[in-house]
């Protein structure tokens, strides 16, 4: 018989830094400038693809450094560094790519259509978006809030996966790498989820209106992360 | 691990990543994958049928990671039940290829069909001729994506599963290339009707090129063009990917101290921060070189 209420008394740190993690990968999703399909066409600011697959990815090449790094090192805030340093990457180098493609295949200058004048460099964006289109490519402002939304996504990941590592099991090892990272890859896609609601497809980064709605997905996602953090803890406590 | 023999490792992984995102940009381009597809799909609905494959068996994160993760379950079955390893990650993505090759058939009889109304024609010679070459790039994906993983997880030991690392490759490399290749397929290869750099009007959807160099366009076609710009950079970026987040633990080894797990912490902001200022270069070089589309006139800030 497994003891509930125990395996929660032990662990409530853990379920409480889940949920946090949860929150967190929320609120990054609101940072990647996705322009889904539009943006595939040139026709909307920012990358062209999904919102979840595009965090997704990013979130979870940062999981991969995490796991890597927690396998020779035990130091809580080396790991989710570095959990953070590998989903900007992921998400750096996509844009970056992305970038050429724009410029050098398709031939339009990078511009937004939310902003007038771009809030870093302050270079006027209006002008350079052509003709029937929610603006190109991606100005430096998009840029710089596709990393800092990768940097919080790869963070959150790599809290989950340190907090399910570190509750008190009796699993060996390999099956508790094998639980957790599946569960931190679970709860990643669930959080990933819920901003899109919000984003609703298109979204610029930090400097876009939709950006204002984050507190409505970020408290979404604490009650659905409580209750898979529940679940998670217990699964692997009570093995 | 040597340094030098890490070193190696992770430049057979970058070259085995580069070669997966190639191939996936270009299996999506055969068989008009991902956001592109949305045009495929609307061309016959404004009265442009056409002879482009049409499937969309879902976003490319997923299906790439469906078939990497089933390439990486036999695989891994196979090396349990004693079988070489080359031979068990050929088996691994065959078996992947067929599931793939599955879906792509029934995507595109389900979603062409559907299409009767508007007069859009099943082509079974089209069916035919590129259902093998989408199985065939599959394949080279899948197997790359799982020697990487494999790499990790034997040589790196890397704490993650084969079958696990193989699905979250199979995520990124979907991610990646539905970011970067399809855009060039989608934004230029679809629309070489309207001038190079104006921007594609709203206005414009649905009128995809239908004509090919030479007789009515398919997605061969559409490959042949991708495969100069949009798949050798996606491949670029996914290896990249795999190199350079290998990359600053192969040089700053955290097992060593915990200082050298800090430095390849600040090596890797460093990376970043320098594909933040070539943006920049790119962003200010590219508004130069095209200019503004509408006379500059004085907006309030």
């Amino acid at each position: 018989m497994i003891d509930v209420a125990g395996i929660i008394a032990e662990n409530i740190l853990y379920i409480a830094m889940v949920t946090l993690g949860g929150m967190l990968i929320s609120w990054s999703v609101h940072f990647v400038p996705v322009g889904g399909a539009p943006a595939a066409m040139a026709q909307a600011t920012g990358i062209g693809t999904g919102t979840v697959q595009l965090a997704a990815g990013a979130g979870l090449t940062g999981l991969v450094a995490a796991g890597a790094v927690m396998a020779v090192s035990d130091s809580f805030a080396l790991v989710i560094a570095s959990g953070a340093v590998g989903a900007m990457i992921m998400i750096a180098v996509t844009m970056i790519v992305a970038t050429w493609v724009y410029v050098y295949g398709v031939g339009v200058p990078p511009a937004s259509a939310k902003v007038d004048y771009d809030p870093i460099t302050k270079d006027r964006q209006d002008i350079y978006v052509s003709q029937g289109t929610e603006g190109h490519g991606l100005p430096t402002v998009s840029f710089v809030s596709g990393v800092i939304g990768g940097a919080l996504g790869g963070l959150g990941g790599a809290v989950i996966y340190y907090s399910l590592m570190s509750t008190s099991t009796t699993l060996s090892q390999s099956d508790l790498v094998a639980l957790a990272s599946i569960f931190a890859v679970g709860i990643f896609f669930v959080n990933a989820v819920i901003p899109s609601y919000n984003i609703g497809g298109t979204i610029e980064g930090f400097h876009d209106p939709k950006f204002k709605k984050w507190p409505k997905a970020v408290l979404a996602s604490f009650v659905a992360t409580l209750m898979c953090a529940f679940v998670g803890i217990l699964t692997i406590g009570g093995l | 691990m040597e340094p030098l023999m890490g070193m190696g490792v992770l430049a057979l992984m970058g070259a085995a990543a580069t070669i997966a995102g190639t191939t996936e940009d270009l299996e999506s381009d055969v068989g008009s994958q991902s956001n592109p597809n949305s045009q495929v799909q609307l061309a016959p609905q404004m009265m442009y049928p056409h002879r482009i494959y049409n499937k969309a068996i879902s976003g490319e994160p997923p299906s790439n990671a469906l078939i990497c993760a089933i390439g990486g379950t036999v695989a891994s079955v196979l090396m349990t039940a004693g079988l070489s390893v080359i031979f068990a990650i050929a088996i691994g993505a065959l078996i992947a290829t067929a599931v793939h090759g599955t879906y792509c058939i029934t995507a595109y009889m389900g979603r062409t069909a559907s299409q009767k109304r508007f007069r859009q024609p099943i082509y079974l010679d089209i069916l035919r001729s590129h259902t093998p070459v989408m199985m065939g790039y599959a394949f080279i994906t899948t197997f790359c994506i799982l020697v990487v993983s494999y790499i990790m997880v034997a040589v790196l030991a890397h704490p993650f599963p084969l079958t696990l690392l193989a699905f979250i490759w199979g995520i990124t490399v979907g991610a990646i290339g539905s970011s970067t290749g399809d855009v060039h397929y989608g934004a230029e290869r679809e629309f070489q009707n309207v001038e190079f750099g104006s921007g594609l009007n709203a206005a414009n959807s649905g009128n995809i090129v239908r004509k090919a160099e030479s007789g009515l366009r398919n997605g061969i076609d559409n490959s042949w063009f991708c495969a100069k710009f949009g798949g050798p950079v996606t491949g670029l970026a996914f290896g990249m990917t795999v190199f350079l987040s290998g990359w600053v633990t192969a040089v700053f080894n955290p097992a060593l101290s915990l200082t050298m797990g800090w430095l390849s912490v600040a090596a890797g902001v460093i990376l970043v921060l320098l594909m933040i200022i070539w943006n920049r270069k790119i962003e200010v070089a590219a508004r130069k070189a095209f200019g503004p589309y509408k006379e500059e006139e004085e907006v309030a800030a």
